[in-house]
């Protein structure tokens, strides 16, 4: 078995070079439906890191017992898991984000960047690098979306985080705060970093 | 050790131990939870009568001032809040839990109606699954506002108590701004509303007595 | 409990509401597969059938099964597993009895289970509580919704494609991302349909 890459490259990776967002367009779904307020948002990938950290995690340690034939159905057991204790836990102390979010938590399960790492690194690695690859990804992740919301919510309604920062007067875009919003804001970041990337590597 | 056996066996305990972690955290919680919903209900509650409530008033306050300023009672199968005058006499303000299909799912709403049952004071929603920043609008205050003051009695002619139209300029008091964008969840909620209105009003006029 | 018309909420489900282009449900195979209309049509056509059946089975579920047994916090883990067994089941008929069939379908019916829009159906459904018939329309309603706007794409992507204009940086997730955003807008203009008075 080959030796795990070294933390700083892990994170590296995670956040900028294999950013699952940007790169490779993966596990928007569940996520992109609520960032039309920073809030939610906020919720929504403090669930996701946490999930994504802890199904790493766990799937590493289990990585030497786990038959192959059946991993995949283990894996998707522990997601689900990790995603109802947070569902509870923010049922319970943070009653209104919980009701905002609505199903969307749930459909933290199906998020493939969950699976694809728990698959492509978590089940071949220790279970620190694993936590760590978890994390660095979950925040390239969160970080792309939280850019997303700031200028949803900043055009849509004119505040962040809920206070007003436009000027009086200021006509609040609806189409921002609308689907084709989301599709527009996500589809031009990918088009800015791609053409970045591109003339990096000339 | 057989293969096959021990897949069964390691899925079987893994299940097991994940479950029983799951419940756990749930077992936990539970309480927290359902005093959360209870929470919220009296908040609605207490909004829509007008009381006011302390910003920073915690889940125990809350409890105290519900339990001290309003009476609950059953009355032809629908639940009514009642808040007294400062005297503690005779009853001010009613609310009742008005619920009907929305667009995309049921909408629970409370209403607050004055003494006589002649006008509303306010009105809630506090549980509906309609599309955030379109029909979730129903929420917002200004939505909210235009209802109280509208008088408890049905356009001769229509036979509604109010509906819901584009702005306008110049409107009659009983055209309220519908959402734009939202067309289904306005018609939703005009339908539904002006049903249970007048199941209410004749409710209100029946106790009229008492 | 509601008593929405089961009609009114199928079609509602495939324009106004579109569990793509309005939920954002089922991106990841929607932008990984519609490359070209044929693939575009073949996993569309497999997550109507796939939507429409776990949506009643895990109503089935929901109401017979967990809330009697007060189970109903582990839905999560009980939906998802029922879907997977589900695939796993039509992928298995449908290669012994349908070779013809399979040989459309075969390969997208393993990606179903990971699409949330199969989940997010069941999960909407609960939350809004609707009823077996009703979760059925709905169901069938969001699966041909998602299958109108994969295929619409899949053909938009496959003319722009042969255009050759697109700049460097847009091709692949961009461009689609972009398309995506517009037929959303034109989706929207659904909701119009039905005026107010």
């Amino acid at each position: 078995m080959q030796k795990p890459p070294p933390a700083n490259e892990i994170i590296k990776q995670g956040l900028w070079l294999e950013n699952p967002v940007l790169k490779h367009t993966l596990g928007i779904c569940s996520t992109l439906a609520v960032t039309n307020l920073l809030v939610n948002t906020l919720v929504m990938n403090i669930g996701l890191i946490f999930t994504l950290t802890l199904s790493c995690a766990t799937v590493s340690i289990l990585r030497n017992v786990t038959p192959m034939r059946i991993r995949m159905m283990v894996q998707t057991l522990i997601i689900s898991s990790y995603v109802i204790i947070f569902d509870i836990v923010i049922k319970a102390y943070i009653p209104d984000i919980s009701e905002a979010l609505g199903p969307y938590v749930g459909l933290i399960i199906t998020n493939c960047i969950i699976m694809g790492r728990c698959e492509a690194f978590a089940r071949n690695n220790p279970p620190w690098p694993a936590f760590l690859d978890g994390l660095a990804v979950g925040a390239g992740f969160s970080l792309v979306l939280f850019a997303i919301a700031v200028v949803r919510e900043l055009l849509g309604f004119g505040t962040l985080f809920g206070f007003m920062v436009m000027p009086e007067g200021f006509t609040p875009w609806t189409i921002m705060i609308m689907a084709p919003g989301a599709f527009f804001m996500l589809g031009i970041y990918v088009w800015i970093v791609r053409s970045f990337t591109m003339q990096f590597n000339k | 050790m057989n293969k096959r056996v021990f897949s069964v066996l390691y899925m079987f305990m893994i299940t097991l131990f994940f479950t029983s972690l799951v419940t756990g955290v749930r077992a936990v919680n539970e309480e927290r939870i359902q005093t959360n919903q209870k929470v919220k209900l009296q908040k609605v509650i207490l909004s829509v009568l007008n009381i006011p409530v302390e910003p920073d008033a915690s889940s125990d306050d809350l409890l105290r001032l519900f339990e001290s300023s309003v009476k609950k009672k059953e009355m032809n199968g629908r639940t009514m809040y009642t808040v007294y005058d400062p005297s503690g006499k005779t009853p001010a303000r009613y609310a009742v839990i008005v619920n009907g299909p929305g667009f995309w799912g049921p909408i629970y709403g409370m209403v607050a109606l004055d003494v006589d049952g002649a006008k509303i004071t306010g009105i809630e929603f506090y549980r509906h699954q309609e599309t955030p920043g379109l029909g979730a609008r129903i929420t917002e205050q200004w939505f909210k506002d235009q209802f109280t003051g509208l008088p408890l009695s049905q356009d001769p002619d229509k036979k509604t108590f109010f509906s819901l139209t584009p702005p306008a300029p110049e409107k009659s008091p009983r055209e309220l701004d519908a959402i734009t964008g939202a067309t289904q969840t306005s018609r939703a909620v005009e339908a539904f509303l002006n049903k249970e209105l007048e199941s209410i009003k004749g409710f209100q006029g029946s106790n009229e007595e008492k | 409990m509601t008593n929405i018309d089961p009609a009114t909420l199928f079609f509602a489900a495939i324009f106004t509401n579109n569990i793509l282009l309005t939920n954002f449900l089922g991106l990841c195979p929607y932008l990984s597969i519609s490359r070209n209309l044929r693939s575009a049509f073949g996993l569309g056509a497999a997550v109507v059938f796939v939507m429409t059946f776990t949506a009643a089975l895990n109503h089935l579920m929901y109401y017979q099964v967990l809330i009697p047994l007060k189970l109903d916090h582990l839905q999560y883990i009980i939906f998802i597993i029922i879907i997977a067994a589900f695939v796993q089941l039509v992928e298995m008929t449908v290669e012994r009895y349908f070779p013809a069939l399979y040989y459309i379908l075969g390969i997208f019916l393993p990606l179903i289970t990971v699409n949330c829009a199969i989940l997010g159906a069941s999960l909407f459904m609960v939350i809004r509580e609707y009823t077996l018939i009703q979760s059925m329309a709905y169901g069938a309603g969001s699966g041909i919704g998602w299958m109108m706007a994969i295929t619409a794409v899949g053909a938009i992507r496959e003319k722009i494609q042969k255009s050759g204009m697109v700049p460097k940086g847009l091709e692949g997730p961009g461009i689609t991302l972009l398309i995506t955003g517009i037929l959303s807008l034109a989706f929207m203009a659904f909701s119009g349909m039905i005026q107010i008075q």
